[in-house]
């Protein structure tokens, strides 16, 4: 009786994990330095209702966790290392961002923007 | 540093100890299979810990996202698991229980317990900061460790009054929160497009303050969720819940019938 009760549990986890997969697309790249536990550039602005790429580069010789709750993101980042992160697409406003282990310093924001914009650090 | 190291341990402690306040009034009284998770653990996070980087290339960079992903889905797995135990006798053996159990506290511990390794193992060689990472060592957990006693308090009147199956929803109500959380790790590495807000409370109850921290660990509580994680929770829930409500159903009227 109820042998397919094993499934269950998979097809759950089948369900977890639907979701449209994204299509391959040329996606704008911007870089943050993490330097002395600070951000550089503190303020980074992107545009509206468009997927980013972030690639944050930590030169400090600590680790540190990027952390936003406005972007629902967490990303640790190891002491002189890179990491990428895709946030957006995203509404206009301000998105906070801070890095876990050194909060009171390390802060930052996304900034979107509907209008089209000139990226100077945009690669 | 010491602020820092209270709030690390309300992010990443308070998550695996109220799991192990759900379970351990969930289970028969028996303190060996917590110890057991509790070394097994503590080996694997550091077994974790140095190939992380290893772990961290694979898939093209996306390894860490992906195991912590699994392991949080693999949590919830067995919580479904636990709940065939309480369906069907033969699941219901105390070893395979505990080994369940077992298991979901230790990939708790390793996927929110490898934070603090990294934490201290990166910082702990700076100088004057002993003291203070102590002291809020002391006090995050503490903190945690009193919230834990009342949930645990509060799990076992629950399961005085209504049974096992209420301290199950408890563990239940985690796991999909838990999950739930995941689900952006899925999207910051570009594997599945998810990123369409579903709500935003964050005027009304922020994730950076105590209760929606607590709200979020007790049950997945998101100011900004997207619509993505909306459904998931929605079905991680209701799914089991119908499904075991009809099993339970069926196999009462069965047992009625042979009778």
């Amino acid at each position: 009786m109820h042998k397919w009760l094993g499934y269950i549990p998979l097809s759950l986890g089948t369900l977890c994990v639907l979701g449209c997969f994204p299509v391959l697309a040329a996606v704008t790249e911007y870089h943050v330095q993490l330097k002395d536990h600070l951000f550089f550039p503190s303020r980074i602005t992107i545009p509206a209702n468009q997927k980013v790429k972030l690639i944050i580069e930590n030169q400090d010789n600590t680790p540190e966790e990027f952390d936003s709750f406005s972007l629902n993101r967490e990303k640790v980042i190891f002491a002189n290392q890179k990491a990428t992160i895709f946030i957006g697409p995203l509404q206009p406003g301000e998105y906070n961002f801070f890095g876990e282990y050194n909060p009171n310093t390390a802060r930052g924001a996304v900034i979107v923007e509907r209008q089209k914009l000139k990226m100077p650090n945009a690669h | 540093m010491l602020i820092n190291t209270v709030i690390l341990f309300l992010r990443d402690a308070l998550p695996i100890l109220v799991l192990i306040a759900y379970l351990y009034a969930h289970l028969p009284k028996s303190q060996s299979w917590l110890l057991i998770s509790l070394v097994a653990s503590a080996i694997l996070s550091l077994i974790y810990i140095n190939q992380i980087h290893t772990i961290g290339q694979w898939f093209g960079g996306i390894g860490i996202e992906l195991s912590l992903w699994f392991s949080q889905l693999l949590v919830y797995l067995l919580a479904l698991v636990l709940a065939c135990g309480l369906t069907f006798p033969k699941w219901s053996n105390r070893y395979f229980v505990y080994w369940v159990t077992g298991i979901m506290v230790s990939l708790t511990i390793v996927s929110k317990g490898s934070n603090f390794i990294l934490y201290f193992n990166g910082y702990l060689n700076q100088s004057n900061v002993l003291q203070s990472m102590l002291l809020g060592t002391f006090l995050g957990l503490g903190i945690c460790l009193s919230l834990a006693i009342l949930l645990y308090l509060a799990a076992q009147w629950l399961k005085q009054r209504c049974g096992l199956w209420a301290t199950w929803l408890l563990v239940l109500i985690y796991a999909t929160g838990q999950l739930v959380n995941a689900i952006p790790l899925l999207v910051q590495i570009d594997l599945i497009n998810a990123s369409t807000t579903a709500w935003n409370s964050q005027h009304f109850l922020s994730n950076e303050f105590e209760f929606g921290h607590l709200f979020n660990v007790l049950f997945g509580y998101q100011a900004t969720p997207s619509i993505a994680q909306v459904v998931v929770y929605v079905c991680a829930l209701t799914l089991p819940l119908a499904i075991f409500y009809w099993l339970n159903l069926a196999s009462t009227t069965h047992s009625g019938n042979n009778q």
